[in-house]
């Protein structure tokens, strides 16, 4: 099977981008002293990076479904 | 004006603040250091009652990263992670009415050759005897008959085991920050025995409307050597001629190289005061050798028009192989996600929702969903319970195993001619199958002050062919769980010190004056000063044998090892080096003035290389690795003398056997096929309750300090569960240190070690073809001289950590029996009091 947006890029990233537009127009301006709750431990978008990187190992070593999330990283440690 | 100066303080606080849009690319905080450990366990396998006597896999995984800010604006970054494996994993695939079930200790493995029998369909048939009784005459008769039952024809694995493995991987990274946009570079490599990978990576951050978005663009590149042995284990079964090049024989490799590249784009969005939402989209393209060397796939051929002079018509032979699998050599990857994160306000929480969609062109589809709550409790506890499932569907060439209606077509080699079958991809690979898996997991935080924060999770994963998406996953026999515990130790180095200055001063300066600067290499050289006191310290120690073979105090050639050093047996092999690393925490606390407890967990890892003696048949040289947890011991120090310029304490302690004293090698993946107990110096802890008594004497005097230490470990059994006891160690160590600076000393060390041999033995099977498989092959009596360095930070963000190495030098080894001389060793330590 081939994939669908890799037959249509210009589709898909244009859907991408649109969607990007609405997510950001959507959203209320919060100024700097507003943002006391944003700053909070837990709000952040990966609380854990350190122990989340080992999840990830995990996942990388046993779905096929590996990487992706970010650039970088090597070795196959394919156990 | 008031108003104005805190209106604006408050700003630069909140822009300033971690957490607000914290990439994923963005590792570690400024001048940040984490200590992590994971422990990867997976279930048993269904084998349909095959016998299957191999340990499931299990993973220890040591890492830790830091983050050092250089100068206001450019921040160097490093990770570092070794993992070590080993036990059982599917190699292949068939039907259970093609296995044959493993007897007294062999695994179950697929009969291969020319020896099944199927019906038309691929079933195999079992030849069984009905008893048939003539109406007429009452004569009784048992013809043959063909049956095929659906047991039979239940897809089963084949286990195989590996010796245990380890990689390691190092990576840097350097980054650039303006006021709203950032630039990292970063590269680094990964080393495995079979497989070597070098990696950069670019990743860039650009904030705008006024830091509520923020983009994030990111690419890299890794190029990837693989070079694998066949499975030993395996001979004979595995058709290796498609990956074979001209000149290979049986004990060639499988070589290959790939490169990967991966480019990424993000975008955080704060939504509203308590909302933010993250996309991304991913794309990567690899090229080259994709296959997995250590997975076969089985192959049955049935020619269609073979004579049926022994069976009736409806009964084949099948002639079954097993394929080297044989992936594309090309693979486009798309990733998108998409990440929400909501505030709670009530219970002031953090709900996480998390989708990924995967696609690539080799027909797999993912989806992933995960959520999450983080609860912030009471004192800087907080607990987050998670859930997630991924799904994914089949490779387009993936099957569990292949079926061909054809004569097994043969090369002149004998082995299978590729270019005559009807597929050029195919992989029996489980985790290229369509399946599900669902996880849930609970991760337990807390913040201590000043800086230090502790996560440890669990998580339990089910895997199953059920559980797949839309259905139409993988049969059930190929189910199985894992659970992973991980914990982390973060520490903030500046953080440490911020709002602790006379604390700091009061340790540094106590210190200074009661313990002097001891050498790295010297363990419990101090107490703390004062009840509530607590000290963190990371121990780090390498040692390495290299060299000539010793026998006593003199070198011995090849022959006389050969005869002499295997217990009256022929030693083929000996070691030509041995690596050992051992990373420590330390914690201590005084709950009082006199009395200091002290905690030391430990990770080891070990790797070694043998090779045959002159004058013996040559065996190829071998590489053994081991890591884990090792032992684990606590310490009670007692103040026993104490002025301004001398200090005598005494340490009692006891150390838990909590490494692993039975690490096994693979039969069969041993050169002399036994597999068995991996030699005594290679198994992660002693397997005893051993009992650690210490005297320390230090002096200070102006810029002069010294110290003098009896240390001791008393095995307090006689063997452990694999049937030895390590010997009792005693060592004795004087040093003197002048500070050469306010901040900085340099230290000569003497140490005399007396190392008793090994009690008794393996109680199992093990190999006996190396001196290092002998257990009067240990112990001996040692010298040593150290130099070393100990640096204490005076001011600035990391005031009051301090580093300290030493390098200890062998000057005479007087060993028992036969043994690798030793070349050194290194000890390296932060540590920091508050």
């Amino acid at each position: 099977m081939f994939c669908y947006y890799m037959k249509y890029p210009s589709q898909f990233t244009k859907l991408f981008f649109l969607g990007i537009t609405l997510l950001a127009s959507g959203c209320t301006q919060v100024s700097p002293w507003e943002r006391g709750t944003l700053a909070k431990p837990q709000m952040a978008l990966d609380p854990r990076p350190v122990l989340n990187s080992l999840n990830a190992h995990v996942y990388g070593s046993r779905e096929a479904a590996s990487g992706g999330g970010s650039a970088g990283g090597g070795g196959c440690g394919c156990y | 004006m008031a108003k104005k100066s805190s209106l604006h303080a408050l700003t630069v606080a909140a822009l300033a603040l971690p957490g607000v849009l914290t990439s994923p690319a963005v590792a570690a905080e400024d001048n940040e250091a984490s200590l992590q450990y994971g422990y990867y366990q997976e279930g048993e396998r269904n084998t349909s009652g095959l016998a299957n006597n191999l340990k499931p896999i299990h993973v220890d995984t040591l890492g830790s990263t830091g983050s050092l800010r250089l100068t206001d604006r450019i921040k160097l970054g490093f990770n570092y992670i070794q993992d070590t494996w080993a036990g059982a994993t599917p190699i292949t695939t068939a039907p259970l009415g093609l296995m044959i079930d493993g007897l007294t200790g062999a695994s179950s493995h697929v009969n291969t050759g020319k020896n099944a029998l199927v019906d038309k369909n691929f079933n195999p048939l079992k030849v069984d005897y009905k008893e048939v009784v003539d109406p007429a005459t009452g004569q009784v008769s048992y013809p043959t008959v063909y049956t095929s039952s659906a047991q039979d024809k239940q897809p089963v694995h084949m286990m195989t085991s590996a010796s245990p493995e380890t990689r390691k991987q190092g990576n840097f990274s350097l980054g650039y920050e303006w006021d709203e946009a950032a630039l990292t570079v970063g590269g680094g490599t990964s080393v495995e025995r079979d497989y070597n990978s070098s990696f950069v990576s670019s990743n860039g951050r650009w904030d705008l409307n006024h830091k509520l978005t923020r983009l994030n663009a990111g690419m890299s590149y890794t190029n990837s050597d693989i070079n694998a042995q066949r499975m030993s284990s395996a001979a004979g079964y595995i058709d290796y001629s498609r990956q074979s090049k001209s000149g290979d024989n049986a004990e060639s490799p499988i070589t290959g190289n790939r490169q990967d590249w991966a480019a990424n784009i993000g975008l955080s969005q704060v939504l509203n005061k308590s909302a933010l939402v993250e996309t991304g989209l991913s794309v990567s393209h690899n090229e080259g050798y994709l296959s997995n060397p250590y997975k076969a796939t089985t192959f049955i051929f049935k020619d269609p028009n073979q004579s049926h002079t022994i069976y009736p018509d409806n009964v084949f032979v099948a002639e079954l192989t097993d394929a080297l699998e044989n992936r594309p050599k090309q693979r486009n990857q798309l990733t998108w996600d998409l990440r929400y994160v909501q505030h709670i306000a009530p219970v002031d929480a953090a709900l996480h929702l998390d989708y990924r969609f995967f696609n690539d062109d080799w027909g797999i589809m993912a989806h992933t969903f995960a959520a999450s709550w983080d609860q912030p409790l009471a004192n800087g506890w907080s607990i987050t319970p998670n859930i997630r499932y991924y799904s994914q569907s089949a490779a387009d060439f993936y099957q569990p195993y292949f079926t061909f209606n054809q004569l097994k077509p043969v090369t002149s080699s004998g082995g299978i001619a590729y270019d005559q079958l009807p597929i050029t991809h195919y992989s029996s690979d489980q985790r290229l199958s369509g399946y599900g898996v669902l996880s849930g997991g609970i991760t337990v935080s807390k913040k201590f002050t000043k800086g230090i924060h502790l996560d440890a999770g669990f998580t339990y994963f089910n895997h199953a062919g059920g559980l797949k998406l839309g259905g139409g996953g993988e049969g059930s026999y190929a189910d199985f769980d894992y659970y992973m515990v991980n914990a982390a130790l973060t520490v903030n180095l500046a953080a440490l010190s911020l709002g602790n200055q006379s604390n700091i001063d009061h340790a540094g300066h106590h210190q200074h004056h009661h313990s002097g600067h001891a050498p790295a290499g010297v363990m419990f050289d101090h107490m703390l000063p004062k009840a509530g006191d607590v000290m963190l310290g990371y121990r780090y120690m390498y040692g390495r044998q290299a060299g000539d073979m010793l026998h006593e105090t003199s070198p011995v050639n090849d022959q006389t090892i050969a005869g002499q050093a295997c217990a009256g047996g022929e030693c083929t092999v000996a070691p030509t080096y041995m690596n050992m690393h051992m990373h420590m925490l330390d914690l201590m606390y005084a709950p009082t003035d006199w009395l200091t407890l002290m905690l030391m967990p430990q990770f080891v890892d070990m790797n070694m290389s043998m090779q045959s003696l002159a004058g013996i048949s040559p065996v190829e040289v071998h590489k053994h690795a081991t890591g884990g947890i090792g032992d684990t011991s606590a310490y009670a120090l007692f103040k026993l003398f104490n002025n301004t310029s001398h200090h005598v304490h005494t340490a009692i302690g006891i150390s838990a056997p909590t490494g692993d004293a039975a690490v096994q090698l693979t039969p069969g993946g041993h050169h002399g096929g036994v597999g068995g107990y991996i030699h005594y110096g290679m198994q992660l802890g002693s397997g005893t309750w051993d009992f650690k008594p210490s005297l320390t004497y230090t002096g200070q005097q102006d810029r002069w300090s010294w110290g003098a230490q009896l240390n001791g470990t008393v095995r307090m059994q006689n063997s452990n569960s694999s049937g030895y006891a390590l010997g009792d160690v005693f060592q004795t160590s004087a040093w003197g240190s002048y500070s050469l600076l306010n901040w900085l000393s340099a230290s000569l060390r003497g140490v005399y070690t007396v190392q008793g041999g090994i009690k008794n033995g393996f109680n199992g099977v093990h190999p006996t073809d190396a001196t290092v498989d002998f257990a009067n092959n240990y112990g001996g009596r040692y010298w040593d001289v150290g130099f070393g360095l100990n640096a204490m930070v005076p001011s600035g963000d990391l005031q009051g950590n301090r580093l300290s190495f030493e390098w200890l030098q062998p000057v005479s080894d007087d060993v028992n029996g036969y043994q690798l001389e030793r070349e050194g060793a290194l000890s390296a330590t932060w540590s920091y009091a508050f």
